[in-house]
């Protein structure tokens, strides 16, 4: 059974299929990656994950339990965290009371062996930025401020984690980083679904891609199989008639 | 299947229309009768008809459905009286009650609307399609309607005569009210600016004009086409250039705020100009003189009200739809980016509905005045916004048809319950309330707002928290201040100076809800009327076991509840809190317990007011909390439970065994509680709570991500705002030393203290004590100084302190304060903060050379050349 | 050489304090077609946004015919001749087709040469002038969009992400529009995702990445870099 599964969710906005019967499931332990051009669904199918958007139709099962019906807070609370394409830090906030946020709502009562402010402390240097701790997340530049929100998300100490192009704005060293912290935390039993348009990153951290066009799932497979599939080719550029 | 159903209800309602004309005809009333039912039901019939063929995308074919059919009933029950009148004539008094049934109808029809706007919502919210979902919704209201209508029927017979005389005051009043809040609905959808100055500005203008009519004799015929087409419009462009259109993309409470106090600044100017000592009157049109239908007179003044609500209502429909101009103000809706990328000057659109806006006021204000005994500035002209709103919101601030039909409906229910019904005691003022309470009702039945994502372009000056430590000095500084001063002051002055305090702890009460969790409330001053009133009626049962019993659980639950809930503490110290606390309402509860309890009884209301917090947002939830406010004040003072008919006598407290009888202990005492509360709010900022209403605010998507709860977290906010604003309230009451129904707490004294905070800054204990000295400056000026002319100031310093706040969004007093914070031997960080801020500004003065230059239209015609030029080379290559 | 009608030199800009673009330099000379292409956040959008005034670049500055128009409102560079056709649908949905025509009078042009020309360059939409705009299907919109664009007269067309969201046949369709036009001598920055379909039409191309644009020349140069930079393998 999968940690997290998609089961032929639509969503409709007026007239327009925002996604049209896409399922997927994601493994605990792995990284699944979700690709496809621009206008693909990929965003609307991440707010249906985390309970933002309601699916017209499917549902979302979280170790086999369906969760379709519950509130997005719940969602969180059961171990569903996510990071967001469109920036979505607590602006006002320091960095380390970003994560702190998080941490509080996991755990309501200090004990003599926890300390927040420890805790969201390793989480940021974890994630590498221990040196912004204590700056105001608005005065952070975007790839600083999405770690942010990934240490944020951590916090929540979740069992899915949904990455919503956790790469723009960070340059190429810190995207490395960035690969050798997901693989990391996939090799400690998460499971992650990273949306992303960094190939490389895609191609080198996912062990299985889903690839999404038109809100519905066209491909799917390891990456090799992936990189050679026409029909991915053709949903990126085009009617291929010169392709590589 | 809402296409057909929608065509099911619009043919059932078209046999219902016939039917009922038939039976006129059949009986063979009067011509005149059937036309004028026929011109009320048409019209709206054909707009139905219209809306529901599906010309707009987004709005529910449900709704147009409803309305349409609540018309068809309308007109049904026009026709039924004169069918009904037509008899009772001829029969005893026995006909009596069959006489109600069309009038019982026609309460059903009214309330149908409410309906419509509830099944749409309902639809949003769970897809429903089911038609008895609708039928239960509507007999649940034809109920309601029902009830009200027997339980409050005055007696009056329900005839033709009756019915024609209510609709001949109905019916111009809806055209005033459909003029005033068109002209804020052109003006919101435009510039996204709501108006709160919108009756204020008619006001202006009906005095403009009673200064020509009057003074200078001119006619009126002559005057008010120059007031309404010339000052009026002149006067909204103006405006707009002056003020307005530097408020866009500030933050929606600074927004409100300014127009608020641009409100409060012409009632000022007014005030100033035409001295409220004498009385006004602007005559009626043709000096009263009209017409009869059957025995009803109807005046010229009236007649042509209704024909101009028409003809605008034609002309705006021509604007919108065939006018360039018109189809951008739409675009503007739409798409505001898209709209200014096609060239549409979004400068000349705003500066154009501001002078529509404007003369429609002016039009609305000079038809209303003469209908008014009372012409002062504060009055029912300043006033009609509120009317105004609630037509405009029944329209979703954006159709003015729907508009037009909540501004019929408000002024058909009005007068029908003036005429028909009647209300005493408790509920005398039901009918003066009414349209904030249909646009309470409305406002609730709107669909669940979106939940909200960050606005990435918000740059916020960066925050420093102050320590609890550091508030604790201030708030020590401010009570050793408060004991050198008072030494000196008079009797009256402390007590001045004592509702001053307690105006700065209302305006504390704001500080976490508005400053940190972005939620605008305008009601912190019916909250401190509710807990004055518990506190006056808990004063006299101290010894009463039961309520001891109370005090001391409610505090160990409160006491628990913060401590784990808030402020993440061991369970050890939680449970040493809660003790604590439980103590403090015994030893409070034995001396000052009523104070605690009255801040205690207003957290359940306040919690009442955060599921309408779920629900809206924004603007929506500023005028929900007003409307409340506005209900309070009406309905429930002077309910027997509360203050009642008299006066209630309240008496100051004792707190271990002193009571605070003399002027300078209460003053100390209020200041001291100001100190502590303050403390308490840093501290609360500084916990887990206060970092999740920071969150909250900053986004509420990611908030509910990380497992935030939103719905709690606004409960617990609006609750604890609401306890701080009662307990403030109890001080109040103490202070006045008599509570009366009528004074004190009125929505609109409440509007000054939210403006003060903004002044002053709502994120900051300090921006709370500004706004207690600025009540305290206000008390000041309007009792002691006597020239009439100055007393204008009241009014005028917070309109003048309004246009401030475009400089300075963030909050003055904090901003000053933290500006000269590095002249504090401590404050490293501030004077660290100062030198990278002259490093930067004296960086970006070079960087930003240039930048900002004027594009003059020489330019563009420049540059238009040289493009043509470039164009025709282009042309000629290919 | 004669002076480019639109150029962009050296622009940083971005949002609030972040900066998406790190240098940019295009210059889009009369009757050029230049194609930018690259995947999501790269800038391509922002380096529009900065085109057509609706973003003030940090640093850098925009050109006109030669002209400085840096800073200068949307609505006057609008007039001024730049046209945007905007990601997702360009137009109003709440209008009806020929309302949305009636808001591209703004730069001068005569209601009826607007109509006249729209309908028959797009004769689908004279057959839905009353129907409110929202009510098209996704490729109408389009056509609707660039109907109103084309009205105005511009002397450049900037297009973002024609396909975004339709079928391929459809996106074959529009940019037939899109190469008629082109043929018309207007100069048009265009910025696509469907690379093929855009490179047998542009003159110039180039690929942006993390802000910078990396490669640029003539299509043919640029198609062999396209997957690496889509689909990656190497950075």
């Amino acid at each position: 059974m999968s940690l997290l599964s998609v089961d032929e969710v639509a969503v409709q906005f007026g007239g327009l299929l925002a996604v049209d019967g896409a399922s997927l499931s994601v493994e605990a332990g792995a990284v699944t990656g979700l690709i496809g051009p621009n206008g693909a669904g990929k965003t609307t199918l991440f707010n249906v994950i985390t309970g933002l958007q309601a699916p017209t139709r499917g549902r979302v099962l979280l170790g086999g339990a369906d969760i379709t019906r519950k509130r997005p807070y719940r969602r969180a609370r059961l171990g569903i965290a996510r990071t967001f394409q469109r920036l979505e830090a607590f602006g006002s906030l320091t960095a380390r009371d970003n994560v702190r946020v998080a941490l509080e709502m996991r755990r309501r009562w200090a004990t003599a062996s926890y300390d927040p402010v420890a805790v969201a402390d390793s989480l940021l240097e974890r994630v590498g930025i221990a040196g912004v701790a204590g700056t105001q997340v608005n005065s952070l530049p975007t790839g600083t401020a999405r770690l942010v929100e990934l240490a944020r998300a951590l916090a929540t100490e979740p069992k899915v984690l949904l990455l919503d192009e956790p790469s723009s704005g960070l340059d190429e060293a810190e995207t490395d980083a960035l690969g050798a912290l997901v693989r990391q935390l996939a090799a400690q039993g998460l499971g992650v679904l990273l949306v992303e348009h960094d190939m490389p990153l895609v191609m080198d951290t996912c062990s299985y891609i889903n690839v999404l066009d038109f809100g519905r799932v066209i491909a799917e497979g390891t990456p090799a199989q992936i990189q050679a599939d026409p029909s991915v080719q053709r949903a990126y550029l085009g009617t291929a008639r010169s392709a590589p | 299947m809402t296409r057909r159903w929608t065509a099911l209800l619009s043919a059932a309602n078209a046999l219902v229309l016939a039917v009922g004309i038939g039976g006129l005809v059949v009986h063979g009333v009067d011509g005149l009768s059937v036309i004028l039912a026929l011109v009320l039901a048409v019209p709206l019939a054909i707009m139905g008809l219209a809306r529901a063929r599906g010309r707009s995308v987004t709005s529910p074919p449900w709704s147009d459905a409803m309305a349409w059919s609540t018309m068809a009933v309308f007109a049904l029950a026009l026709c039924v009286p004169v069918y009904g009148g037509a008899r009772s004539v001829r029969t005893s008094v026995g006909t009596v009650y069959y006489l109600h049934l069309p009038a019982l109808l026609l309460m059903v029809a009214l309330a149908l609307p409410f309906a419509t706007v509830f099944i749409a919502s309902l639809r949003d919210l769970f897809v429903i399609r089911q038609p008895w979902l609708t039928l239960f919704v509507v007999a649940v209201t034809s109920a309601l309607a029902l009830s009200i209508g027997k339980a409050a029927w005055a007696g009056v017979p329900f005839t033709w005569e009756n019915v024609l005389t209510m609709l001949a005051v109905a019916l111009p009043f809806a055209g005033i009210y459909a003029m005033s809040a068109s002209g804020l609905v052109v003006v919101y959808t435009t510039t996204g600016i709501f108006n709160f100055a919108q009756g204020a500005i008619g006001m202006l203008m009906a005095y403009v004009d009673w200064e020509l009519v009057v003074n200078h004799g001119m006619p009126q015929w002559a005057a008010a086409p120059i007031v309404v087409l010339v000052v009026a419009p002149l006067f909204g462009i103006a405006l707009d250039r002056a003020i307005m259109r530097h408020l866009q993309g500030q933050s929606l409470v600074v927004q409100l705020m300014v127009t608020i106090g641009l409100m409060f600044a012409f009632i000022a100017l007014a005030n100033m100009i035409w001295s409220q000592t004498d009385a006004h009157s602007l005559p009626h049109l043709f000096e009263g003189k009209g017409f009869h239908i059957q025995d009803v007179l109807l005046t010229w003044h009236r007649f042509i009200t209704i024909v101009l609500a028409v003809l605008l209502a034609i002309g705006l429909r021509i604007l919108l739809f065939r006018t360039r101009i018109g189809i951008a103000m739409r675009a503007v809706v739409d798409n505001r980016g898209l709209a200014s990328l096609a060239g549409a000057r979004s400068a000349r659109l705003s500066s154009f509905a501001w002078a529509l806006g404007c003369a429609l006021a002016a039009l609305a204000g000079i038809l209303l005045a003469p209908e008014t005994a009372d012409m002062s500035t504060g009055g029912a002209l300043t006033l009609l916004i509120i009317t105004a709103f609630a037509a405009a919101v029944v329209g979703r601030l954006r159709s003015l048809p729907m508009t037009y039909l909540g501004a019929l409906v408000l002024a058909l229910v009005m007068q029908f319950s003036q005429t028909f019904l009647s209300f005493s005691d408790r509920w005398t003022n039901v009918i003066d309330v009414f349209p904030t309470i249909m646009l309470f009702v409305v406002l609730l039945l709107l669909p669940r707002a979106q939940l909200e994502f960050s606005r990435l372009n918000m740059v916020r000056r960066t925050e420093r928290i102050s320590s609890v430590r550091d508030t604790a000095l201030g708030m020590t500084i401010v009570f050793g201040v408060m004991v050198f001063v008072s030494a000196f002051l008079s009797q009256t002055n402390l007590s001045r100076f004592a509702v001053g305090m307690c105006t700065a702890i209302v305006a504390l009460s704001l500080v976490p809800l508005t400053g940190w969790a972005g939620q605008v409330s305008l009601a912190p001053l019916a909250f401190a009327g509710i807990g004055a009133v518990a506190y006056g009626r808990l004063d006299g049962a101290q010894s009463d076991v039961r309520g001891l019993v109370i005090a001391t659980a409610a505090c160990l639950i409160i006491g628990a509840y913060v401590s784990a809930r808030m402020l993440m503490l061991r369970a050890s110290t939680t449970a040493l809190i809660a003790v604590l606390a439980g103590a403090f309402g015994f030893v409070a509860y034995l001396n000052a317990g009523s104070a605690v309890l009255a801040g205690v009884i207003c957290v359940p209301v306040g919690a009442m007011l955060a599921f309408p917090a779920m629900r809206l947002q924004g603007l929506y939830l500023a005028l929900a909390t007003m409307a409340f406010a506005s209900v309070v004040e009406s309905l429930f003072f002077t309910q027997p439970f509360a203050v009642g008919v008299g006066e209630l006598d309240v008496s100051r407290m004792k707190l271990f065994g002193f009571q605070f009888a003399s002027e300078r202990s209460f003053l100390l005492l209020v200041t001291a509680v100001f100190g502590l509360c303050a403390v308490g709010v840093v501290a609360l900022r500084r916990s887990a709570f206060g970092r999740r209403l920071i969150a909250l605010r900053d986004s509420e998507a990611a908030s509910v991500t990380v497992g935030v709860n939103i719905l709690e977290t606004k409960l617990i906010v609006f609750s604890l705002s609401a306890g701080i604003a009662g307990f403030a309230g109890a001080f109040l009451a103490q202070e006045y030393g008599q509570l009366s129904a009528a004074k004190n707490f009125e929505m609109l004294s409440g509007l000054p203290i939210v403006l003060a905070l903004v002044i002053g800054g709502t994120g900051y204990v300090s921006g709370a004590l500004f706004a207690g000295m600025f009540g305290l400056g206000a008390i000041l000026i309007q009792q002691t100084w006597h020239i009439s002319l100055w007393k204008s100031l009241i009014y005028l310093a917070p309109g003048l302190a309004a246009l401030g706040i475009i400089q300075n969004p963030q909050g003055a007093v904090h901003a000053i304060g933290e500006g000269m914070a590095w002249l504090l031997p401590w404050r490293h960080d501030a004077k660290r903060e100062r030198e990278e801020l002259v490093e930067a500004t004296s960086e970006q003065e070079v960087g930003s050379l240039g930048l900002e230059h004027a594009f003059t239209d020489a330019d563009v015609l420049l540059i238009d050349r040289e493009l043509g030029i470039t164009n025709d080379v282009a042309r000629a290559v290919s | 050489m004669t002076v480019p009608v639109l150029e962009l030199s050296a622009i940083r800009a971005g949002y609030g304090r972040i900066d998406v673009l790190h240098g940019i330099d295009i210059a889009l000379h009369a009757g050029d077609v230049f194609a930018l292409l690259g995947p999501n956040g790269a800038g391509k959008s922002t380096t529009l946004a900065v085109a057509c005034g609706a973003i003030v670049p940090s640093s850098g500055s925009l050109f006109l015919c030669g002209r400085d128009v840096t800073g200068c409102a949307t609505d006057a560079v609008a007039r001024a001749g730049v046209c945007l056709i905007p990601e997702g649908r360009g137009i109003f949905p709440n209008l009806t087709v020929g309302e949305n025509l009636r808001m591209a009078t703004f730069t001068g042009a005569r209601y009826r040469d607007v109509v006249d020309r729209a309908f028959t360059q797009f004769p689908r939409l004279g057959e839905r002038r009353r129907q409110t705009a929202g009510t098209l299907s996704g490729g109408e919109q389009q056509m609707l969009a660039m109907a109103r664009a084309l009205a105005t007269d511009p002397a450049v067309l900037l297009i973002d992400e024609l396909s975004m969201g339709l079928a391929p046949i459809i996106v074959e369709e529009l940019y037939e529009h899109v190469r008629s036009i082109a043929a018309s001598g207007l100069s048009i920055l265009i910025v696509e995702q469907f690379a093929h379909e855009i490179l047998g039409i542009a003159d110039r191309a180039g690929i942006m990445l993390h802000g910078r644009l990396m490669h640029s020349g003539p299509p043919s140069s640029i198609a062999d870099e396209l997957a690496g930079a889509y689909l990656g393998g190497e950075r």
